[in-house]
């Protein structure tokens, strides 16, 4: 057994019986119940999964290197998709983000990403399928994907602080192309050291972000025609773009 | 036709729908001191939270009781003054049918019902608002830079922001009105009908002497009925109750079945599957009323996340709320949705 699992092992020991006043408005907490070694496609890691007090969705964080304690932990929060990641859906580019974070970390001393249990809490993949449902009569707007709670939820923040603050870091570098995360996650008490942009090399289905302006209602229009909602929060950016 | 109200136009927001989200969200822009005025078709507010006086003792023939796990909503509930909150209730339960909202008995949800009826906690909301009752809202049309409300009887309202707390079904029949051409509204509407799949709900309250074998239990979810959704127990919260009374309420789909016939058709057969289920007597009521609910409760899975807001010209804005649009459904959504939409309404009005 290697010395991170046996870290890790410990606070999941310690945090056994934790309970606290919770995070955010609906003071949010979560606890760690088991971890395990992960090796992927895309280098090696360790998954620590969750419980939490609000819902029955079991959030996880995926782990490279020893984080305990650490300051400048780069980390990245990922909403799931089950269409994107798991389903390979060009609708969105959530599959591409996963990817990009999962090899950048596993190139790094240390890192995390957090994944975030979004969908399927509630009616979040009913939704979503709602949302594409308008989109293909061409009504792509602002206010119904709103309505829809298309990503754009503070509750995520809450879970990803509260694991932040689980796992002893003592400072994370957040890798995000929306410096509103950053704050969000201030304002619930996490020391954020800094910013790493998160750039996805380009591949046969982004290459549309290089060769297409941002077009209606801020969204790029893929080859086929669809308008590509900004799923996880954040504007995409993909090698050789300029910075948004 | 004639302006109802002295000032034309309003000079705030009129809420077209005094039910949880038309208070919460009127409520909350009162407290930012924006003028608002609540038109409802009712004789009394709070919607399908609703209390009758039967030989003054209370029935609640809507909700039965309230349920939640939002510390904000709560805190709310706890703080109707002068009202006898009974915690926890139903604590008795018998059979193991579906509750109307999934949620109802998870194990982070906390439930209550009031001793003076669930009326309580709207009453409360209303308190220091104006709410015009037994107005009904029949048309709704874009007049410049304003709505204009059509009321029965020949009145008008006119606002720059109206807000529809309705059911799904009833918005969707206001908003069907507006010509089409606008994306956003277009939007909107679809996006209503989506999810306008609102379930009917028949409703008998029945009273009977209280040496009667009264149940053990405070709410029943049959599994084995394709008749009865639940039977409510409703005299167990009442002190000192001069009747022992039981809210039967029909399964939705029953409900569309038989709503076209006559009532006391199926009040009987309401009785008798009562009687079948839970013992003879309950086939003989001292006395009956009825309700009809046509919008009784959404089906789960067709809730959106937040209210709905449109802006037309010249900063004409309709808001939408209720509880399809909040996740989980049931009064808790109703009363979240109306206070999301009245913080995004005072960030355009003020801001």
């Amino acid at each position: 057994m290697n010395d991170t699992l046996i870290h890790l092992e410990e606070i999941v020991a310690h945090e056994r019986e934790h309970e606290c006043e919770g995070l955010g408005p609906r003071r949010l907490c979560v606890r760690p119940v088991s971890v395990a070694v992960l090796p992927t496609r895309f280098g090696d890691f360790h998954i620590m999964a969750f419980w939490n007090n609000r819902d029955g969705k079991e959030h996880v964080a995926i782990l490279h290197g020893d984080v305990v304690g650490r300051e400048n932990v780069p980390i990245r929060m990922h909403s799931e998709c089950l269409t994107g990641d798991a389903l390979g859906s060009l609708r969105c580019d959530c599959r591409d983000q996963l990817e990009a974070a999962l090899r950048k970390v596993g190139t790094l001393e240390c890192g995390a990403v957090l994944y975030l249990r979004q969908e399927g809490r509630g009616i979040g993949l009913i939704n979503k399928v709602r949302a594409y449902a308008l989109q293909d009569r061409g009504l792509d707007t602002v206010e119904a994907n709103r309505a829809l709670g298309f990503r754009d939820d503070e509750r995520d923040y809450a879970v990803a602080a509260h694991m932040i603050s689980t796992l002893g870091m003592k400072s994370v570098q957040v890798m995000t192309n929306n410096p509103d995360k950053m704050k969000q996650l201030q304002d619930l008490g996490v020391h954020v050291s800094g910013r790493i942009p998160h750039v996805m090399p380009p591949n046969v289905h982004n290459r549309f972000y290089l060769e297409t302006k941002a077009a209606r209602s801020g969204h790029y229009i893929d080859f086929s025609g669809r308008a590509h909602l900004p799923e996880q929060a954040e504007p995409v950016v993909i090698e050789g773009m300029p910075e948004p | 036709m004639n302006a109802i109200f002295p000032l034309d136009p309003h000079p705030g927001v009129l809420v077209v729908g005094a039910g949880i989200a038309g208070l919460a969200c009127a409520r909350d822009l009162a407290h930012r001191g924006i003028p608002v005025t609540l038109l409802d078709r009712g004789r009394g507010v709070g919607g399908r939270c609703a209390t009758r006086r039967v030989d003054g003792q209370p029935v609640d023939h809507g909700v039965a009781f309230l349920h939640g796990s939002d510390p904000a909503f709560l805190d709310a509930l706890h703080s109707v003054p002068g009202a006898t909150l009974l915690e926890g209730w139903p604590s008795r339960v018998e059979g193991t049918g579906a509750p109307c909202q999934p949620d109802a008995f998870a194990p982070n949800e906390r439930r209550v019902a009031f001793a003076e009826g669930v009326t309580a906690f709207p009453k409360m909301m209303v308190a220091g608002l104006d709410a015009r009752l037994v107005t009904t809202v029949v048309g709704l049309h874009a007049e410049d830079d304003l709505w204009r409300l059509d009321l029965a009887g020949g009145g008008t309202a006119r606002a720059r922001t109206v807000v529809l707390a309705m059911a799904t079904e009833e918005t969707l029949a206001l908003v069907d009105g507006l010509p089409p051409g606008d994306l956003e509204l277009e939007g909107a509407r679809h996006l209503l009908r989506m999810v306008a799949a609102s379930v009917p709900c028949l409703t008998v309250i029945a009273g009977y002497p209280t040496d009667v074998p009264a149940p053990a239990w405070d709410v029943a979810f049959p599994e084995t009925s394709s008749i009865l959704k639940d039977v409510v127990h409703d005299s167990a919260k009442r002190q000192d109750p001069r009747w022992t009374v039981l809210v039967i309420q029909a399964a939705a789909r029953w409900s569309r079945q038989h709503a076209g016939e006559p009532v006391a058709s199926w009040t009987q057969s309401l009785l008798s599957e009562g009687a079948r289920l839970y013992g003879e007597w309950v086939a003989h009521p001292a006395w009956t009323q009825v309700r009809h609910w046509q919008f009784g409760r959404i089906e789960s899975g067709n809730e959106l996340s937040g209210p709905l807001v449109v802006e037309g010209a010249g900063g004409r804005t309709l808001g939408i709320a209720g509880e399809v649009f909040a996740e989980g459904g049931g009064v808790q959504a109703a009363w979240t949705s109306g206070r999301l939409l009245a913080a995004r309404l005072a960030e355009r009005t003020i801001g």
